[in-house]
C-alpha cells in the first residue's frame, strides 16, 4: 500500500506540472475529437497523431501522457457518433449503438450523451483506481518471471488473442504470424546477422515502427473511408436539452458497477480490448436485468453497461503493457512501441526505473477522466457538430496528417510510399476479415518473444524441456489452452440450445 | 474466391521467406542454440499451415466492391503515391493542396470549396507545422532557390 501511495504522490507531481497538465487537457480534447468523428477510432487516433507527438521532442513522461489522453478521449468520443450517428466510432462502441440511438430517436439524445459521459467517467476511474492497486503487485511478482515463463506468457497472450478477437481463429493467428514474420526483418541483435534486408540500407535496423502502425492503421482507414464514400451521407440526430437524472443513475448503478468490473478485467486479458469487453458487459446485463424486454429500445442500463465496461476495458488493457510489457489491445500495443521508442522497456522493472513515467501516466489518467467528464458535459454539442464535417474533407486531412506526422520524423520521402504500401494491404486484411490488431501485436511483441525464447534455450544448452520445467509456464500454458476451449465450448453449448429450443418450438 | 487469391499470394511471399530461412540465414559463428535462423523457421512453418487452412476452407466469398469504388480506390492510391512522389519536389504547400483539392473534389466536395480546403490545408498546415511546433517540413527543391536569392538580397 504504502508503495502505491508513495507511487501515486511521484506520479501527481509529474501529472499536475502545468506543462504535462495541459497536453492531458489536450489529449483528452483531441482524442473525443477523434473518437466523435464516425469511423475514426482510438487506434486511429493515436496511430495518425503518435509521429507528431514523437517528433515534437516531448519528454517521454509528456509524450505519454498526450498519447494516453488521446486514447483515452477516444474512447469516450466513441459514444457521440454511436449515440447520434447510430455509426459506431470503432469496434468498442458498437453495443452503445443498440440503447442509445433509440434513446436519441425518441428526443432524448442530452439524456443519452450526458449518462453514458457518467458511466464512462465512473468505468474509467474505476479502472485506474484498481490499476494503481494492481499494478505494483503484478510488477513485483513479474519480476520473478525468467525467459522461459515471458516465452509462456507470450504464448498465453496470442492464444488468448486467437481465441477472443476477430472472425475466425486461423487468420487471427495468422495476422500475429504476419506481424512476427515482419519483426524479424533487420539485423539480428544477437549476433548481428541480417536477416531479410536484400542489402537495402534503410531496413537494416528493421522496419520502423511508426511506419507500419501509420500505415496499417492511419492509411488502410482512409482508404475505407474512400470505399465507404458513395453510401450515402450520414444524419446526425440534434442535441438537445434533456439531460441525465438521478433517477436513471439510480436506475444505472449497479449496472455500471457490474459493467466496470467485467471491463477491467476482459481488458487484463492480452489482446481483448474495448470490443470484446462492452460485448461481454451487454450481454450480461441484458441476462441479469432485461425482464421486460427493453433491453435494445433505448433502456438506460444497456446503454450505461457498454460504455463504462469500454473505459474500464481501456484502464484494464494499460495493466498487462506496464507491468509486464505485453499488451491487452491494439491501441496499448501501439502505446507500447512508443515507450520503446523513447528507450523505455515497459515491464516489471519500469516502475522501479522509471518511476515518474509510469506512475506519471497512472496519475495522467485519473486526472484525464476528471477532465474527460468536465469537457463532455457542457461541450458536447460542440463535439456532435463535429460529426457534421463532411467526410470528403476528412479523408483528405487523415492523409496530410499521416504524411507530416512520418515525414518530420526521419525526413525520407521513401517511408511515404512504404506507409502507402502497407495501407493498401492493411486494406485487404480488413476487407478480408481479417483484424489489425493482431498484425500489431505481433510486430511489437516479435522481438521480445523472439529473444525470451532464445535466452531459455541458451540458458539449457538447447534442451526444450526448460520451457515447462517450471510451474508458472505451465500453469500459463494450461491457461492459454483454456483459453482457446472455453470459449469454442460455450459456442458449441449455445449453438446446441438454440436447436434444442428451435426444435421444441 | 478473394479469400483463396490472397492467401496464395502470401504463401508464395512466406515460401519465399521460409526457403530464405532454411538456406540463406546462418551466422558466422554459433552464439546461442537456436541462432538468427530457428525463429523465422518457426513461424514460416506457423504460417504456411495457417495459409493452407485457409486456401482448404476459405470463409467469406468475394470483396463486394463495385467496379466504380474499384476505381475510385484506384484513384486516392495513385494520388496518394502521386503526393509522395511530389512532396519533396514542389514542397509541402504547394503539393498538400493539390491534393486536397483533388482529393476531395474527387470524394464529391464543390469544385471551389475544395480548392478552399486545399489552399487551407496546406497554408495553414505549414504555418501551424513550421513556425508553431518547430517540425522539419519539405519547402520544396523548386522554391529553394528562390528563398537562397531572397536571402542572399537581404544579407
Amino acid at each position: 500500500m504504502d508503495t502505491v501511495l508513495s507511487g501515486l504522490a511521484t506520479g501527481f507531481a509529474v501529472a499536475l506540472d502545468p506543462f504535462n497538465l495541459m497536453l492531458v487537457l489536450v489529449g483528452c480534447f483531441f482524442g473525443t475529437l477523434i473518437g466523435a468523428l464516425p469511423g475514426l477510432g482510438p487506434i486511429n487516433g493515436v496511430a495518425i497523431l503518435l509521429p507528431i507527438a514523437y517528433s515534437l521532442g516531448f519528454p517521454p513522461e509528456s509524450a505519454l501522457i498526450l498519447l494516453a489522453g488521446i486514447y483515452y478521449g477516444a474512447e469516450y468520443g466513441g459514444r457521440i457518433s454511436s449515440i447520434l450517428l447510430n455509426v459506431p466510432g470503432d469496434a468498442g462502441a458498437v453495443m452503445t449503438t443498440l440503447d442509445g440511438n433509440p434513446l436519441a430517436r425518441a428526443g432524448q439524445a442530452g439524456r443519452a450523451l450526458s449518462l453514458s459521459a457518467v458511466a464512462s467517467f465512473v468505468g474509467g476511474t474505476f479502472a485506474v483506481i484498481l490499476m494503481s492497486l494492481f499494478a505494483p503487485a503484478l510488477a513485483g511478482f513479474a519480476v520473478t518471471f525468467g525467459p522461459a515463463d515471458y516465452v509462456a506468457l507470450m504464448v498465453f497472450a496470442f492464444a488468448s488473442l486467437a481465441s477472443l478477437v476477430g472472425k475466425s481463429t486461423v487468420k487471427t493467428l495468422l495476422g500475429a504470424t504476419i506481424g512476427l514474420m515482419m519483426a524479424t526483418i533487420g539485423i539480428d541483435a544477437n549476433t548481428g546477422v541480417p536477416r531479410y534486408t536484400f542489402g537495402i540500407p534503410d531496413i537494416l535496423a528493421g522496419i520502423d515502427f511508426l511506419i507500419v502502425v501509420v500505415g496499417l492503421f492511419g492509411m488502410a482507414e482512409l482508404l475505407t473511408l474512400v470505399e465507404h464514400q458513395a453510401r450515402g451521407t450520414l444524419k446526425s440526430l440534434p442535441v438537445d436539452k434533456s439531460f441525465v437524472r438521478m433517477a436513471d443513475l439510480a436506475a444505472t448503478k449497479w449496472t455500471i458497477l457490474r459493467s466496470s468490473l467485467i471491463g477491467f478485467f476482459i481488458g487484463i486479458l492480452p489482446g481483448t480490448g474495448a470490443s470484446v469487453a462492452s460485448a461481454v458487459a451487454y450481454g450480461t446485463e441484458k441476462r441479469i436485468s432485461d425482464k421486460d424486454g427493453t433491453f435494445g429500445h433505448g433502456d438506460v442500463r444497456g446503454l450505461a453497461a457498454p460504455e463504462a465496461a469500454n473505459n474500464a476495458a481501456a484502464g484494464g488493457a494499460m495493466v498487462p503493457m506496464l507491468t509486464l510489457g505485453i499488451p491487452g489491445s491494439g491501441t496499448t500495443a501501439i502505446l507500447l512501441g512508443a515507450l520503446l521508442m523513447f528507450n523505455i522497456q515497459p515491464g516489471p522493472m519500469m516502475f522501479a526505473q522509471r518511476p515518474e513515467v509510469a506512475w506519471g501516466l497512472v496519475a495522467s489518467m485519473y486526472i484525464g477522466n476528471v477532465a474527460l467528464l468536465i469537457i463532455n458535459l457542457p461541450l458536447v454539442g460542440l463535439f456532435a457538430r463535429m460529426l457534421t464535417i463532411p467526410q470528403h474533407y476528412l479523408t483528405p486531412l487523415i492523409a496530410i496528417l499521416a504524411f507530416i506526422g512520418i515525414y518530420t520524423i526521419v525526413g525520407n520521402p521513401h517511408d511515404l510510399f512504404m506507409i502507402t504500401g502497407l495501407g493498401i494491404f492493411g486494406w485487404f486484411l480488413r476487407k478480408l476479415d481479417f483484424s489489425l490488431a493482431p498484425v500489431i501485436l505481433g510486430f511489437v511483441l516479435g522481438g521480445l518473444f523472439e529473444d525470451n525464447l532464445r535466452r531459455a534455450l541458451s540458458i539449457s544448452g538447447g534442451d526444450w524441456s526448460i520451457l515447462v520445467a517450471h510451474w508458472k509456464s505451465v500453469l500459463l500454458y494450461g491457461l492459454a489452452l483454456l483459453v482457446v476451449i472455453l470459449p469454442a465450448w460455450l459456442g458449441r453449448r449455445a449453438r446446441a440450445q438454440a436447436r434444442r429450443e428451435a426444435a421444441a418450438r | 474466391m478473394a479469400n483463396r487469391i490472397f492467401a496464395a499470394v502470401l504463401l508464395v511471399v512466406t515460401l519465399g521467406y521460409a526457403v530464405i530461412a532454411f538456406t540463406t540465414i546462418k551466422a558466422p559463428f554459433q552464439y546461442d542454440p537456436l541462432g538468427p535462423e530457428s525463429w523465422p523457421r518457426i513461424l514460416s512453418a506457423v504460417a504456411i499451415l495457417c495459409l493452407l487452412f485457409i486456401l482448404w476452407k476459405p470463409d467469406a466469398d468475394g470483396l463486394d466492391v463495385t467496379r466504380r469504388v474499384w476505381f475510385r480506390l484506384t484513384a486516392a492510391v495513385v494520388l496518394l503515391f502521386g503526393y509522395a512522389e511530389l512532396y519533396e519536389p514542389l514542397g509541402f504547400i504547394l503539393s498538400t493542396i493539390l491534393f486536397g483539392t483533388i482529393l476531395s473534389a474527387m470524394l464529391g466536395a464543390q469544385k471551389l470549396r475544395a480548392l478552399g480546403f486545399g489552399v487551407a490545408s496546406g497554408v495553414a498546415g505549414y504555418l501551424l507545422c513550421v513556425t508553431l511546433m518547430d517540425l522539419n517540413l519539405p519547402e520544396g527543391a523548386l522554391f529553394e532557390p528562390l528563398f537562397e536569392t531572397s536571402q542572399q538580397g537581404e544579407s
